[in-house]
């Protein structure tokens, strides 16, 4: 963590009382660059969800759930728009952002580096991870002291509930369609939940302080949004029958797992290797190894531009 | 206004959903010129049947009560990525 100044502190208390940052003139450095990190983190997740998404949309049922999977995919596009958008204002150049940076290097979750085989895999997607999007960003929208994000959130928000509800409506759906439907959703809950469980990051007992926190870029911490995320998710597999490592403590209404995570994955195999627990170091390495989908999907959304440019040139 | 394709510019987008309203600002997009801005805007803020929707330059903007408006303000340095 950075080395915080009088600024820094005199800003905390700011934005804790209420303050909104409008510009870069109101900013520390250390409050910029946590704000630099944080939208890299949200555009990049937006930016890959696309190509994820495009990949299982193929295997789309009909023409209509093309059509309703292929707007969901637009809206990502936006929303990794705005993000890069607000990382201008911040000098952040948009030609390094896209195309100057290697695939690893871009910071969306481990999730998204893997491969959506089928509807069943793109439905829990959108129920699972767009889920984790809006619990995150939700939480964002609520409490950041960036005005300029406050507000671009809005639609944002808007949208993402709209992914979420086409993620559990055709959950409900495959998961009444008779014992062929229900196995590929079941196959898509048994690696996509603790994908899910992953993408908030480090337990609070490993990372409790965080600069994200002390300026008020977001605010919940890792263990609440999780559990928040654990207490929509758990309850949903319940009523439709999925099994899931976790259980709702029916007093507290708290949802607890089941299995000691964090835990191996093989991304070959896609699946988890729940006798195998690890420390969080082989969980980093894990992530910064990258998963199987990381340099197509990167490699995707760019190539298009390149092949413009040739073109130009020649 | 020129319609090249050189410089890029940051365009601030402003809408309103029926006639009565008041245009609000939506958001920004960046583009090479107007045409452009105008087919981003669309794209990007689709999330309301808008009745009219506008866009203009941010360089555009004259700060009236402060000097340090938001929309003229310029990042302060270059390429500041981390
Ligand atoms: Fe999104
Ligand atoms: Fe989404």
């Amino acid at each position: 963590m950075p080395e915080m100044t009088a600024e820094d502190r005199e800003l905390q208390e700011k934005v804790h009382d209420g303050f909104l940052v409008e510009s870069e003139a109101d900013m520390t450095e250390n409050y910029k660059q946590a704000l630099i990190t944080q939208l890299l983190v949200q555009g990049d997740t937006e930016l890959i969800s696309a190509p994820a998404y495009f990949m299982a949309a193929r295997d789309a049922p009909t023409t209509n759930t093309m059509v309703s999977a292929t707007a969901i995919i637009q809206d990502e596009l936006g929303h990794a728009n705005i993000a890069y958008r607000l990382l201008e204002d911040l000098g952040v150049d948009r030609h390094w952002i896209l195309y100057e940076r290697e695939p690893h290097e871009f910071k969306h979750p481990y999730g998204f580096d893997q491969p959506l085989e089928n509807w069943a895999e793109l439905v829990v997607a959108n129920g699972f991870y767009d889920r984790a999007g809006i619990t995150l960003l939700g939480d964002v929208h609520r409490n950041t002291s960036y005005g300029p994000l406050k507000r671009a959130l809005v639609k944002v928000d808007l949208e993402e509930n709209f992914h979420l509800r086409h993620g559990e409506v055709w959950m409900k759906r495959l998961s009444t369609s008779g014992p062929e439907a229900r196995e590929k959703l079941q196959d898509a809950v048994d690696w996509m939940f603790p994908m899910g469980v992953e993408w908030f990051g480090m337990p609070d007992d490993k990372k409790r302080h965080t600069t994200q926190l002390d300026f008020k870029l977001k605010g919940m911490s890792n263990d609440e949004l999780r559990q928040t995320w654990l207490q929509a998710v758990v309850p949903l597999c319940d009523e439709l029958g999925l099994d899931v490592p976790a259980r709702v403590d029916e007093e507290s209404g708290e949802v607890e797992l089941t299995y000691d995570f964090p835990v191996q994955y093989d991304p070959e195999e896609k699946k988890w290797l729940f006798d195998e627990p690890i420390s969080w170091d082989e969980v980093w390495d894990r992530w910064r190894e990258r998963g199987p989908m990381n340099e197509e999907y990167v490699n995707s959304v760019r190539r298009s531009r390149f092949e413009i440019e040739e073109m130009l040139a020649a | 206004m020129s319609d090249g394709f050189d410089v890029d510019r940051i365009y601030e987008v402003f809408a309103r959903q029926k006639r009565e309203d008041r245009l609000e600002h939506v958001g920004a997009i960046t583009a090479p010129n107007a045409s452009l801005a105008r087919v981003y805007a669309w794209q990007t803020y689709d999330e309301a049947t808008w009745f009219e929707m506008v866009v203009a330059p941010r360089d555009s903007f004259e700060a009236v009560n402060r000097e340090e408006a938001p929309f003229t303000l310029e990042p302060r340095e270059e390429g500041a990525a981390t």
